[in-house]
């Protein structure tokens, strides 16, 4: 091992044949990382959940109720799917789980619309088995309900003796439009596969090195030197950054996922992420005593870590003092910043009048890289003694 | 008979002693079951997401316009965290993560909703953040509609009608929504009363692979039999009795947490859902037995236990419906326990469903143990021979 000059690319390249010869950290390293995305947008490969069945109970079997139906039913987020006679029965079918949803209309439904003073009521019920069936029976049916009473209203004043011109007016008093921006499907894969991707890089890293360090000490092959910190870093870094650049450049344009953000600030957000995950892993890894163990006992971080970092969760809901640990891990930072780069356009190096600066969490991996540099620096160096003792 | 009870005795008494010799198991198990059950419990705070940052650009600056803002911010779904004239600015703000939602009222507003000009309403929302952007679009799309029901109702107070008359005329039609089986619409029942049961089952399945597999990797596995008196049934069984007794003890206490402690409703039997986390868990337990007999190389048995557990929590349908999955990926999420402890939850706790209902998933999880006996030769031979690459 002479020929190398500097200890730093000694380890580097030891590193690297380490990695390379393991097939267990290959495994890790490159087939999950690159496997685990596209399984994962097969997954979600629907975005939207369309043709929720709905049972329907239609006690007051009138035109209005019908005429509401049928534009229901044009919606493609749900199906009527069972017309019932009862509640019972449509009860019946949504404990089997053969409906989703439940629409009633009760008996005096006709006649309190044609009453001028009277307001007639529907009844919605929802399957909270998932949050996404709601979403979709909900939303899509107050649409409708919103449109039907407009043209409710306008007879209603004509009624009164208003010119139809004016009750039209009156009732369209204020429109809106909605708009969904950066990710316009709004599908569920469109929200979570950038999540995940940030994700898979940071946990491989994470299992991958601390399989690295177990293997070494099971195998009294350890190695704390400064120079090993520096070189065991560069060769993970240099391996990660191009999975990175595939995993963050190239697949969400591949498959369709949101890829609003421009290609150098994904780039440039890389390399203070890798850098963070990999000295928090090398960190981490001073503890693991075997090759497997840490695969066994940070398993569940990756939920823990998803959960944590405020994404599926908002993140001003989550309780100070988990926010406040959250911080610590790089995947906190990373995810939203790529979220905001990727998924809404926002930018390092480009910012102006319509890119906001995505800087305040790129600056705090870097300080995130720095803080766990000098901690696994720290950590080497007492393991590097304890290893001297026990020899 | 009592030479079979001596030979499983001597083999649970050289488990306990390797299990409490190493901190990992306990610390796998006991310990990562309490920290997931505390960190998610906690994580959610009330389960609803409130007062979720929202801007609003008022670019009208009108009385009518000041207090459609403090209308809005009075409610309990928003918190408006930024009010500006500059549209570019509340944009900005979407893209650092900072609001999810945006209410545009224009130039003119209250001149041109006098004058029945019919000024448009604008609002944006971000479906990067799928709850903040939900909630907040809900509240937006409220908030439109009340414009207009609040200047209809002037127009015609105006017009000598009483109130109760003219909310008839506003109002004339309503959707009462029921959530069933969940009627607070709480997040955080939903989503811990499968993802505990999840982590629960991941750390079986792991711990059960690396309990096995580490006797396969360290060689000790001839001691091991010889305990047993070469008897490959009583050396499983002696083993995994510490093991399974600690799985049922977590189970058992995390059911008595969620439904006890906690809280969390079960409309259907208690009794039978436990029944089904029991199940649950002895199924991943079994599925470990049948990745290790299938790889007795323990890095790979662990790496493909890893890949095939996280994927249950996406697979088993309670966040993205399984209706909305390709038919292979639907395929393959009945091969995920966790998928039939969810049907068998959704069934018992929320549905109430009758009992017959659950039998197929009940006979799923069961299919699962019987498959860990088909590998028992494999197994067995790989104990005695050690016929497996041992890195």
């Amino acid at each position: 091992m002479s020929e190398y000059k500097y200890p730093i690319v000694k380890s580097f390249v030891t590193e690297l044949q380490r990695i390379f010869r393991d097939p267990g950290v290959v495994v890790i390293f490159i087939v999950a990382t690159l496997a685990y995305p596209l399984i994962y947008k097969a997954l979600y490969w629907n975005e939207q959940i369309n043709d929720v069945p709905v049972a329907v109970v239609d006690l007051s079997n009138s035109p209005e109720s019908r005429a509401f139906l049928h534009q229901w039913n044009a919606s493609p987020d749900i199906r009527l799917t069972h017309s019932c006679t009862s509640m019972a029965e449509a009860e019946q079918l949504l404990r089997n789980q053969k409906v989703h949803g439940i629409i009633y209309f009760p008996h005096d439904f006709e006649r309190q619309l044609a009453d001028p003073l009277g307001k007639a009521h529907i009844s919605l019920y929802c399957d909270m088995s998932s949050f996404l069936y709601m979403k979709a029976i909900y939303l899509s049916c107050n649409q409708v309900m919103l449109e039907s009473m407009r043209n409710i209203q306008i007879d209603r004043y004509e009624q009164m003796g208003m010119d139809k011109e004016f009750a039209w007016a009156l009732v369209q008093d204020a429109p809106y439009s909605e708009t969904a921006l950066f990710t316009p499907t709004g599908g569920y894969g469109s929200f979570l596969i950038p999540a995940v991707l940030m994700l898979i890089l940071h946990q491989t890293l994470l299992f991958g090195i601390c399989m690295l360090g177990g293997t070494a000490r099971e195998e009294n092959d350890e190695n704390y030197s400064f120079a090993s910190l520096i070189g065991r870093a560069g060769a993970c870094f240099l391996i990660y950054f191009g999975l990175a650049a595939i995993l963050l450049g190239f697949f969400p344009r591949l498959f369709g996922i949101p890829h609003i953000g421009a290609i150098d600030d994904i780039l440039l957000l890389i390399v203070p992420y890798l850098l963070a995950i990999i000295f928090f892993s090398l960190c981490v890894s001073v503890f693991i005593r075997n090759r497997e163990s840490g695969l066994v006992l940070l398993i569940s971080t990756s939920l823990i870590f998803l959960f944590m970092a405020g994404i599926s969760w908002p993140k001003e809901m989550i309780p100070a003092a988990w926010r406040y640990l959250s911080y610590f891990i790089p995947y906190t930072w990373g995810a939203h910043a790529f979220i905001h780069i990727n998924s809404m356009g926002a930018s390092l190096l480009h910012t102006n009048g319509f890119a906001a600066s995505a800087a305040t969490e790129w600056i705090a991996l870097w300080i995130l890289a720095a803080f766990y540099f000098i901690m696994a620096s720290g950590l080497f160096y007492i393991r590097k003694k304890r290893v001297l003792e026990n020899k | 008979m009592k030479i079979i009870l001596q030979n499983i005795w001597r083999v649970l008494l050289r488990e306990l002693k390797m299990m409490f010799a190493r901190p990992l198991y306990l610390f796998a198990s006991v310990g990562v079951m309490l920290l997931s059950t505390f960190f998610f419990l906690t994580l959610m705070k009330g389960g609803a997401a409130e007062k979720m940052p929202m801007a609003v650009v008022d670019l009208d600056q009108t009385t009518i316009s000041r207090r459609l803002i403090h209308e809005m911010q009075a409610t309990p779904s928003v918190d408006i965290q930024l009010i500006t004239n500059s549209y570019p600015e509340a944009r900005q703000a979407m893209q650092n993560g900072k609001i999810y939602g945006i209410f545009v009222i224009r130039e003119g507003f209250y001149r041109d909703l006098v004058s029945f000009k019919r000024p448009q309403i604008d609002f944006y929302v971000t479906n990067a953040y799928t709850v903040g952007g939900n909630t907040t679009y809900k509240q937006m799309l409220t908030m439109a509609n009340l414009v207009s029901g609040a200047f209809q109702r002037e127009v015609l107070r105006k017009k000598g009608l009483t109130d109760d008359v003219i909310m008839h005329r506003i109002q004339p039609l309503a959707i009462e929504g029921h959530m069933v089986a969940n009627p607070w619409g709480n997040y955080s029942i939903y989503l811990v009363s499968t993802i505990l049961p999840g982590i629960l089952g991941l750390i079986c399945l792991m711990l059960t692979i690396f309990a096995i597999g580490f006797e396969l990797k360290a060689r000790t596995s001839h001691a091991w039999l010889r305990a047993a008196g070469g008897n490959y049934t009583i050396a499983m069984i002696g083993k995994l009795i510490p093991y399974t007794l600690i799985y049922l003890i977590l189970g058992i206490g995390c059911h008595l947490i969620l439904y006890r402690f906690v809280g969390f409703p079960v409309y259907g039997s208690t009794g039978r859902l436990m029944f089904g986390l029991l199940l649950f868990i002895l199924a991943m337990e079994a599925l470990g037995i049948t990745m290790i007999g299938l790889l007795p190389t323990l890095r790979d048995a662990l790496s493909i236990g890893a890949l095939y557990s996280m994927l249950g929590f996406s697979l088993s349908g309670f966040t993205y419906p399984q209706m909305a999955m390709l038919p292979p990926v639907k395929a393959l999420s009945y091969l995920e326990p966790l998928r039939h402890y969810y049907l068998i939850y959704v069934n018992e706790a929320l549905m109430a469903a009758p009992v017959e209902n659950s039998l197929p998933n009940a006979l799923a999880l069961t299919a699962f143990m019987l498959a860990s006996l088909c590998v028992a030769p494999r197994l067995h031979r790989a104990l005695v021979y050690w016929n497996y690459p041992l890195k």
